[in-house]
């Protein structure tokens, strides 16, 4: 484990080390990237309604998506757990590994 | 129309997505990472990359799932009294200052047009780490087995870092109740802020290298490790599915998809530990990494097909493998219980 | 500390719902024909929706459009020729530019 320990830590700092000195090799010719939604080829309106907040709040956008996903992430939890209560299986002998 | 059905539009990367796949991705990802322990989210950027998202896009849509998924389990934790919120809070800056820097350097490389082939490079040297990880410690289990040892050595106790890290005197100096020590804020700050980096980078959890630290370097208790490593994920998680949205690097119709799949292999997962036995299983995750680094080569080097075609079906058949330890144990202890409950009933009678 | 993250979430939905069905712009696609440095201005003519395999960005429809993109989000320089996807707001009879992508030059698919 220890030695597994300060290989990760070495790897982590060849990687800190590695991707600027690539990054100045590659040079400076540097123009932001700028995504605009196409809404003319969305068609429900949930997805136009976010595609368009896409291109004109990003910040409403923004609080949305982690907004959606924390309460979505929460309601999968609790709706798995009723489930799984009802397939009849003892759960409680277990540990709880996930992530 | 037979290549529309299996192709889903994605409105803001504008790409055409084989929806299996992505379904598969995440269900792979819950099993998996419910199953071993570890995220798995290794293996959703490369996937997402290979399936077609841009890398950008890719890396912004995993660390969104990853918010989701770890909602729950922290949820799960903080029941049990196993994070330490005032650790888990002075590491919030760390993190969510290195996740922005790790997005930051993404955004730069994504201008100078280097975003692709870069982090799949760094992926390729993060998996070739993982699996050499996964197939030593093999080794080495099978070593001490073959010399009759029981259970092999663990070597953690002899590691006593952070009595010296302790004793650092920068202040302010923070006592933390739960996990039961003293040390300068910079300490958990720095090791956070590095991890913070590689999470924003790679959009992974960072638990692989936060875990250890925590223990080895701060000095955590394990349980109080795993709690509050679990906190920090979902810090990470949100805060990176923030900062990657509001650059406009998110795919939400993916995170959705894959956030269903993973809940329902989650499960899967962790009821499998259950029933696994032996350490057989383990070799079969170290092939399904290197062969996820193989596809992240052929993709690399414009061979898209032949790396879906890898990566899909290493994961899948891993999947399989877990899903049918699952099954046939879950079985077992249904038919079993049946039995306990018609003997009792007889007994009864 | 967690009093009621419940209660939150649904008020911030609540308030993100009224203020929600306000924003919305139209979107176009369409071949670069000139840049005006000087009234910020910009001329494409727009493509329609008939994508195909030589064509992947659509079809020319021959009708031309401008826009003033004096406070647009620009990303690489458009030049003519180039294919652009323009995000706009119309007031009166202008077309205001929100946001240009250069999609031919930007390429995301090969990222």
């Amino acid at each position: 484990m220890r030695a597994l320990f300060r290989r990760i830590l070495a790897f982590c700092s060849v990687i800190s080390v590695l991707v600027p000195a690539a990054v100045w090799a590659a040079g400076e010719k540097a123009a932001m990237l700028v995504v605009v939604a196409d809404t003319r080829r969305v068609t429900s309106d949930i997805g136009k309604y976010f595609a368009d907040l896409y291109n004109t709040n990003m910040w409403l956008f923004a609080v949305w998506a982690v907004v959606l996903t924390a309460g979505y992430g929460v309601f999968l939890g609790f709706s798995m757990d009723i489930i799984m209560s009802r397939t009849g299986l003892d759960l409680k002998s277990r540990k709880i590994i996930e992530h | 129309m037979e290549h529309s059905f299996w192709y889903l539009h994605m409105p803001i990367a504008g790409v055409e997505i084989f929806w299996p796949g992505l379904v598969l991705i995440g269900f792979s990802v819950g099993t998996i990472g419910g199953f071993f322990g570890m995220g798995g989210a290794w293996m959703v950027t490369p996937g997402l990359n290979i399936l077609g998202f841009p890398m950008a896009f890719a890396i912004g849509t995993d660390i969104a799932h990853i918010a989701g998924k770890s909602m729950i389990s922290t949820m799960r934790h903080s029941k049990f009294g196993n994070v330490d919120y005032k650790l888990g809070f002075v590491m919030l800056f760390g993190t969510m200052f290195g996740i922005e820097i790790g997005a930051q350097m993404i955004m730069w490389l994504e201008r100078l047009g280097k975003v692709g082939p870069i982090v799949r490079w760094v992926y390729v040297g993060f998996l070739a780490m993982i699996s050499f990880m996964v197939f030593y410690d093999y080794y080495k289990a099978d070593q001490a087995k073959k010399a009759g040892r029981i259970s092999g050595d663990k070597g953690a106790e002899g590691i006593t870092w952070y009595k010296a890290l302790h004793k650092i005197n920068i202040p302010p100096m923070v006592h933390f109740k739960t996990a039961g020590f003293t040390c300068s804020a910079w300490l958990p700050i720095g090791v956070s802020f590095i991890t913070g980096i590689l999470a924003g980078f790679l959009g992974i959890g960072g638990g692989l290298l936060r875990m250890p630290a925590l223990v080895y370097l701060i000095g955590c208790p394990t349980h109080i490790a795993v709690g509050t490593d679990l906190f920090e994920v979902m810090i990470s998680g949100l805060y990176g599915a923030f900062t990657y949205t509001l650059k406009g690097r998110i795919e939400l119709v993916a995170v959705f998809v894959m956030l269903t799949g993973a809940a329902i292999g989650a499960q899967i997962g962790t009821v499998a530990t259950k029933y696994a036995k032996g350490y057989g299983i383990r070799i079969a995750f170290g092939c399904a990494v290197v062969a996820c680094m193989v596809s992240i080569i052929l993709k690399q080097y414009g061979i898209d097909v032949m790396a879906a075609v890898v990566i899909l079906g290493a994961i899948s058949a891993l999947c399989v493998y877990i899903v049918s330890i699952m099954f046939k144990g879950a079985a077992a202890e249904l038919r079993d219980k049946k039995e306990r409950e018609r003997a009792a009933a007889a007994f009864q009678n | 500390m967690k009093r009621n993250p419940v209660f939150w979430c649904v008020t911030l939905l609540f308030l993100v719902f009224c203020f929600g069905p306000a924003w919305a712009a139209e979107v176009s696609q369409g071949n670069c024909i000139s840049v005006n440095d000087k009234d910020k201005t910009l001329t494409i003519e727009e493509y329609d929706l008939n994508f195909t395999k030589d064509k992947p960005y659509g079809h020319p429809t021959g009708k031309n459009s401008t826009y003033n993109i004096a406070t647009a989000l620009i990303g690489i320089p458009p030049t003519k020729g180039d294919v652009l996807r323009i995000s706009y707001d119309v007031k009166g009879t202008e077309r205001i530019a929100l946001k240009i992508m250069n999609v031919s030059k930007q390429d995301l698919k090969k990222k």
